[in-house]
């Protein structure tokens, strides 16, 4: 088993730093298809997980692809899928969300991960994933986080005026997404695999560090404390966007990984974190795969690397690959992770 | 301070906190104590989005807030705009926006639509996933001065070159001016796909947008 990850969470010095890159919609490239048609296919998708693992060789592997769709879909919500080539992520549009804000939390359905939805399939490639890899490396099952998963039922933007006009509502939408999101990564876990969860609708750039506070960070906690009792060891929880002003509270979480993102400020994270003694994925900027030759990219990467300054809980990671990425881009950033040793305490 | 200048300063006040209600009674009352629109619109609504702009530009005001104050500017604008009809009132200049191809995010575009609408323009939203064609329908239809794109995708980012190149084709370019916005868009990629502007923010969308009419910044 590669135990990189495992030293770089448990802030042990490990020969390389780790590498994670964060690849969803782009699986699909691997198998030379559309994210439309690999996220409705267990041997596509199976395919595509496999195939990223043997040409990137990351640390970790993330069993996701429409990640944030997967439970609102199951509970009712209409996911867009593209037709033909098109390559565009499927996503849940207005008109396919099913809480208009006036309903009753109650009438929702609570999904069984083993029947609705495509959980059952995303179960199913995770099983499969982990009977091939799970020796070699470890196994993340995706679930949303609660306050994601509330957008995608309702949709953003009538969420975050809900959490003014309707707080009470907002909260027991969150609580039902909590509930969900427990039974979909206890199925994670049943599967062989852990669990990696997303909450990037909670960033500070759509929610105040004090509206996080009020109505996500309980929630959160219980969730995470419960995969721990089931038994996961390290629950990562990856909010996107700067989250510098809301640190504390993402520390508060349980979460002993957590995201400093391309805007994030890496000074606060390393001395928070250190603290904490947690540790963190920092990002390069997404758009710099599109803008950035190879040569540039290293340069960035190590840049990254040497601001980490030796910590090790530090994780090199990149922003949501997009699709078609050039794989050279991605080995190339691989290599700076290859070459750079944690330095020992 | 007369009475009527008080309830426009309060009309601000109110919008910057998000009370709907009261800015559309504060609206009627300042109308039929014969102020005109035209003043409300400026004095009550565009200072009062300025504030909140400057606020959400700090940090010190966020974006459910910011959507209450849109809300209260709304409920006032749909009392003021035919009063503002009547007078000939005419708006800084017609904008279309639109979320592209393929993409289902709508907040940051809307807030850019929220802030240009607060600064005095008229908005005409596509609304998202919307394909090349329908801008350039869109184009035909509205005549606006300026077309918005917004992307959060670095996936879907990649249609706006496909949007300006159907302008393009359709013999438009020159009637309109382009700009560019979302998270992963950069100046640089603004320049790569010729559009004529890039905004990181709502509140410098709006900076963006005067400065390509040549309006005073």
């Amino acid at each position: 088993m590669n135990t990189r990850l495992e030293k770089a969470l448990n802030l042990e010095p490990s020969d390389r730093v780790p590498f994670l890159p964060a690849i969803y919609e782009h699986k699909a490239w691997f198998v030379g298809e559309t994210p439309s048609k690999v996220c409705r296919d267990i041997n596509l998708f199976t395919t595509a997980v496999l195939a990223e693992y043997e040409r990137v060789q990351p640390d970790a592997l993330t069993v996701g692809i429409d990640v944030y769709n997967v439970e609102a879909e199951a509970v009712g919500c209409k996911v867009t899928y593209y037709p033909g080539n098109d390559i565009s992520t499927p996503a849940i549009g207005p008109e396919g969300t099913i809480f208009q804000g006036a309903d009753d939390v109650a009438s929702l359905k609570m999904p069984d991960p083993k029947k609705d939805g495509r959980m059952p399939l995303n179960l199913e490639v995770a099983r499969r994933v982990v009977k091939v890899l799970g020796r070699d490396v470890p196994i993340r099952g995706a679930v949303s986080g609660p306050f994601s998963m509330a957008s995608s039922l309702v949709g953003s933007e009538h969420l975050l005026m809900l959490t003014v006009t309707h707080p009470g509502l907002v909260k027991d939408l969150i609580a039902f997404s909590a509930e969900v999101i427990k039974r979909y990564g206890s199925a994670f876990r049943e599967a062989g695999c852990g669990v990696i969860i997303f909450d990037s609708q909670a960033s500070p750039e759509l929610l105040s560090p004090a509206m996080y506070r009020d109505f996500v960070l309980g929630p959160t906690q219980g969730i995470i404390k419960y995969f721990k009792q089931l038994g996961v060891q390290h629950v990562p929880l990856i909010i996107g966007g700067n989250t510098t002003l809301m640190l504390d509270a993402y520390l508060e979480t349980g979460a002993n990984n957590i995201l400093c993102d391309a805007k994030a400020d890496i000074g606060q994270f390393l001395v928070k974190c250190s603290k904490a003694r947690r540790a963190f994925r920092r990002n390069l900027d997404t758009s710099d795969f599109l803008e950035l030759t190879v040569k540039e990219l290293l340069r960035r990467a190590l840049k990254m690397v040497k601001e980490s300054k030796g910590y090790p809980g530090f994780i090199l990671g990149t922003g949501v690959v997009p699709y078609g990425t050039p794989l050279a881009n991605l080995i190339a950033i691989r290599e700076v992770a290859q070459e750079v040793r944690s330095v020992k305490k | 301070m007369t009475k009527a200048m008080k309830e426009r300063q309060e009309s601000a006040q109110s919008l910057e906190q998000g009370k709907t209600q009261r800015v559309a009674a504060l609206t009627l009352e300042l109308l039929e104590a014969g102020v005109s629109p035209q003043t409300i619109l400026n004095d009550g609504l565009i200072a009062g989005m300025a504030v909140v702009g400057e606020k959400m530009r700090n940090g010190e005001m966020y974006l459910p807030e910011v959507l209450q104050s849109a809300s209260a500017m709304q409920a006032s604008l749909k009392i003021l705009k035919p009063h503002l009809t009547r007078e000939g009132a005419r708006p800084l200049g017609r904008i279309l926006l639109g979320t592209v191809k393929g993409d289902m995010h709508d907040i940051g575009k809307n807030l850019v639509g929220i802030m240009l609408q607060g600064a005095g323009f008229e908005i005409v939203d596509l609304g998202l996933n919307v394909p090349p064609e329908r801008f350039v329908e869109g184009i035909n239809t509205h005549h606006p001065a300026i077309v918005g794109m917004s992307a959060m995708l670095t996936t879907t980012m990649l249609n706006m070159k496909a949007i300006i190149d159907t302008i393009a084709a359709a013999g438009l370019r020159s009637t309109v001016k382009i700009i560019i916005g979302g998270a992963p868009a950069s100046q640089r990629f603004a320049d790569e796909i010729g559009a004529d502007g890039y905004a990181r923010d709502a509140v410098l969308a709006v900076g963006k947008v005067k400065q390509l009419l040549g309006l005073t910044v």
